[in-house]
């Protein structure tokens, strides 16, 4: 019964939405979104602070923001402020997990043990997992990719290890430390920004040319500083969570 | 010249910080609150942009009036009830650090996606805090609706986006002006729906019982002061200055703004356990505040919720630890405690006054001025809700008054016992602060006039017209 | 077409929130949800025929026609507080049965 209504309920919420969304008049259609008249046109011409006509890739140097991937620009210069909320919500959630679940001192058991296939393979495949995310964290500003799914793929690496082998555990002080310091950077990286340039967050390094490796300014270093925190602070998250009550 | 990001950044760098510096958590909460307090003295109103983008590209902090007042009693707010429940921060040194930055980011934010961002944050600290009743299933139902509600917020917001081609506040207020109302109605719902959850607007505060309902003395009081208070400023914020909601949407927004006060208030008459009482009566004055902003009343609004935060601050403090001490708050058992502590009885007593809007206690001036404002909208069936509303809220704040300062009756579930444990075991920290809150809403209420200046330096709160219904009562006669 | 998709998956999610009452069933409703609503943000950018927003030696300037980069800037804040709300949430759970013993949320009603 209760279902039956739930469905019922949400046929209706479905059908004030389809007609609803659809009856505004400059809603879009599926496909023909107009770029132009949205604040997203500034951000492909990098013109919202200087005088810009167009973007060459590996020709044009030093506009406001030189990162190659316009995601990337967006992400971690335009809308940075964003970021450093997002950061900040996964610093929070691991926390709270950590109050939760961090007090134990036992380790969950795996169900079955490794095999050895698994148990050399891993360590063969370690480094080329954490080679591969530092990789997509470093070219976050000219490739997809960037800090998070950099991060990720660290943290991937390290919850293989513990598949792996029982006996594992990593040192998660050293890895706090990281994620602290890597924070602490973002906001003094903005900070700095704040006392030369007056705009907090801003990007004071010189930009250099579009899709070169050391280009984009703060881009890349911070971009770094996010991988090393998710990284780190998905690691704590897993170690948390296999964590078990000694009785 | 201070930059209001400073009010962001330094809670948030002390937050990362005090992962490493471990063992000095608390001290670093306290460092944060009371530097974001002397900042706010050294900050100049205006338009503060963030990144070196202008808008609507760049993200910008907005320092008008309305902001001003609002991170003012908010940060003193949180400092002050900090200090009072210092003994029961600990490990929540951090979280509550992250907390601070989160709705002072809300409070400052002039982006609407930017908003969303801080409203998670603010959110996730909540769930963290309220777990600390060790309640998981009222956590966990909080985080469900929580997160369901801001999804909402956002697919509401990305619909404006890709109507208008912005996220900006003002550049989306000034789009919508030439809009077609009518059929912004599905997302102006949507958000109004994302917000409600977290405003405690019915039917979308399930999580409000079990959360307010378990919190002790440091979480009950943020909860109730700070968060309430930041939700409440951020909901006036977008529904009063950014979106424009067309008539008859609004005038159903009013309705379930008044039913959630009538509903709330009626709710707190049946219940016997303090903060169940507080609970439902913060729900009902949500629901009067929301039905404010909505009529286009917004220093009446604000008035309120100032009424509303400083006396819930009082009482979830002086109610949650009366819990944290006896295990119970149950009235009937609790019944004469504040004979054995005087000040704290006379705190909690100078609180509900003020709440029920009774002469010579700030509540009578924000009561008043809210009844002429809305009688100069020419509504006839609001007044009569609200004032019901007031008369129920006087009824069970009374009876619950009088139980607490009558003893019980010889043999009746040992008074004493509860008592003495409750005289032992409050802080002089405790009384301090209460004190300091009530004694505030006693001279707010005998000097009006002085709020009203602070409050309306220019005028204006929100664009909103001078009011012509503003009405100073000295002393409240 | 994929706009719908992402409404209806939201409403799928919605409607595994309303009737189910096991916890780890809710989260994976949350996540549907969520995953719907990002559906619904990236097709809001899409832009016919349009390249991806990243400048390579190959679409090298910015005269090409791109897919509206905002919305997948906002996507990526999405997903990533989606991931974190969902962490919490599945230590609430591991939380709520070592306490109750149960995901059920009916049976862990009755004995607060």
């Amino acid at each position: 019964m209760k279902k039956i209504v739930a469905i019922a309920l949400l046929v209706f919420i479905g059908a004030l939405l389809f007609t609803g969304i659809y009856a505004i008049d400059g809603f879009p259609k599926y496909g023909e979104a107009k770029v132009a008249d949205r604040v997203s046109e500034g951000y492909i011409m990098k013109n919202v602070t200087e005088a810009n006509t167009d973007v060459v890739y590996g020709v044009s140097t030093n506009l406001e923001t030189g990162s190659a991937n316009y995601v990337t620009s967006i992400v971690v210069n335009y809308r940075s402020f964003d970021t450093l909320g997002e950061v900040t919500v996964l610093f929070v959630s691991s926390l709270g997990i950590s109050l939760l679940l961090g007090g134990f001192s036992g380790k969950l058991r795996n169900r079955c043990k490794a095999n050895f296939i698994l148990r050399m393979g891993s360590k063969v495949v370690f480094p080329l997992i954490i080679m591969t995310g530092v990789y997509i964290f470093i070219h976050g500003h000219l490739s997809p990719g960037g800090g998070f799914p950099g991060g990720s793929m660290i943290a991937s690496a390290i919850l293989l290890l513990y598949l792996s082998d029982e006996k594992f555990r990593v040192n998660i002080e050293n890895f706090k430390k990281t994620e602290s310091t890597a924070g602490s950077l973002y906001v003094i990286i903005g900070l700095l920004g704040l006392v030369i340039s007056n705009y907090f967050l801003s990007n004071f390094i010189n930009t250099g040319t579009v899709g070169a490796l050391l280009s984009a300014g703060i881009i890349p270093i911070i971009y770094v500083l996010v991988g090393l925190k998710v990284g780190s602070e998905l690691t704590g998250v897993i170690t948390d969570f296999l964590k078990e009550e000694v009785e | 010249m201070m930059n209001p990001v400073l009010l962001i950044a330094i809670p948030l760098l002390l937050a990362f910080l005090s992962i490493i510096l471990k063992h000095y958590k608390s001290q670093l909460l306290l460092l944060g609150s009371a530097v974001n307090m002397i900042l706010i003295f050294g900050l100049q109103k205006g338009e503060y942009i963030i990144g070196g983008f202008k808008p609507p590209f760049g993200i910008n902090l907005v320092l008008d009036d309305y902001a001003f007042i609002s991170i003012l009693v908010v940060n003193g707010l949180f400092l002050v009830i900090n200090l009072m429940s210092f003994d029961k921060i600990d490990k929540l040194g951090t979280v509550l650090l992250v907390s601070l930055a989160g709705l002072n980011g809300m409070l400052l934010t002039g982006d609407l996606f930017n908003l969303f961002v801080f409203l998670e944050i603010t959110s996730i600290t909540a769930y963290i805090l309220s777990s600390v009743s060790k309640k998981y299933q009222y956590s966990f139902n909080y985080l469900v609706l929580g997160t369901l509600g801001s999804g909402l917020y956002l697919f509401g917001l990305i619909i404006l986006y890709s109507v208008f081609g912005s996220l900006n506040m003002a550049d989306i207020s000034k789009q919508m002006a030439t809009a077609n109302l009518n059929q912004m109605l599905i997302p102006t719902f949507l958000i109004f729906v994302g917000l409600a959850v977290e405003a405690k607007i019915l039917p979308f505060n399930g999580w409000v019982k079990g959360v307010y309902g378990n919190a002790n003395s440091l979480v009950g009081p943020l909860f109730a002061s700070a968060y309430a208070g930041t939700m409440l400023f951020v909901f006036g914020r977008v529904f009063v200055q950014v979106l424009m909601v067309s008539s008859y949407l609004k005038v159903t927004l009013i309705i379930i703004g008044a039913v959630t006060l009538l509903a709330g208030e009626a709710a707190a008459l049946s219940k016997t356990r303090i903060r169940e009482i507080l609970l439902y009566s913060s729900i009902g004055q949500s629901g009067l505040v929301v039905a404010l902003f909505l009529s286009g009343l917004v220093f009446p609004a604000v008035l309120q919720i100032f009424n509303n935060i400083f006396s819930k601050a009082v009482m979830f403090t002086i109610g949650g630890k009366m819990a944290d001490d006896t295990g119970t708050d149950e009235a009937d058992e609790l019944q004469g405690a504040f004979l054995k502590n005087k000040l704290a009885g006379l705190s909690f007593t100078v609180a509900a006054f003020s709440l029920i809007g009774l002469p010579l206690f700030y509540g009578f001036y924000s009561k008043i001025n809210l009844l002429l404002g809305i009688f100069s909208l020419n509504n006839f069936w609001l007044p009569v809700v609200i004032l019901l509303g007031t008369i129920i809220e006087g009824v069970y704040f009374i009876r619950l008054l009088v139980k607490l300062w009558t003893p019980g009756e010889e043999g009746h579930i040992s008074t004493e016992e509860y008592a003495t444990k409750f005289t032992i075991k409050i802080e002089l920290a405790k009384v301090i602060g209460v004190v300091f809150l009530s004694a505030i809403l006693i001279i707010a209420g005998i000097l009006p006039g002085m709020v009203r200046n602070n409050l309306t330096e220019s005028g204006q709160l929100l664009n909103e017209e001078s009011p012509s219904y503003m009405f100073d009562l000295e002393g409240g006669i | 077409m994929i706009q719908y998709a992402g409404i209806i998956l939201m409403l799928i999610g919605i409607y595994g929130l309303l009737t189910d009452k096991n916890v780890i069933k809710i989260i994976v409703s949350l996540n549907v949800f969520e995953l719907g609503l990002n559906v619904f943000i990236i097709s809001v950018g899409f832009v016919k025929d349009g390249v991806a927003p990243i400048l390579t030696s190959v679409n090298n300037h910015s005269g090409l026609i791109f897919v509206d980069p905002l919305p997948q800037a906002l996507v990526l804040t999405a997903i990533v507080i989606g991931l974190g709300t969902t962490a919490l949430g599945l230590a609430f759970a591991r939380r709520i049965y070592m306490k109750y013993g149960t995901l059920d949320l009916e049976e862990i009603g009755g004995n607060n």
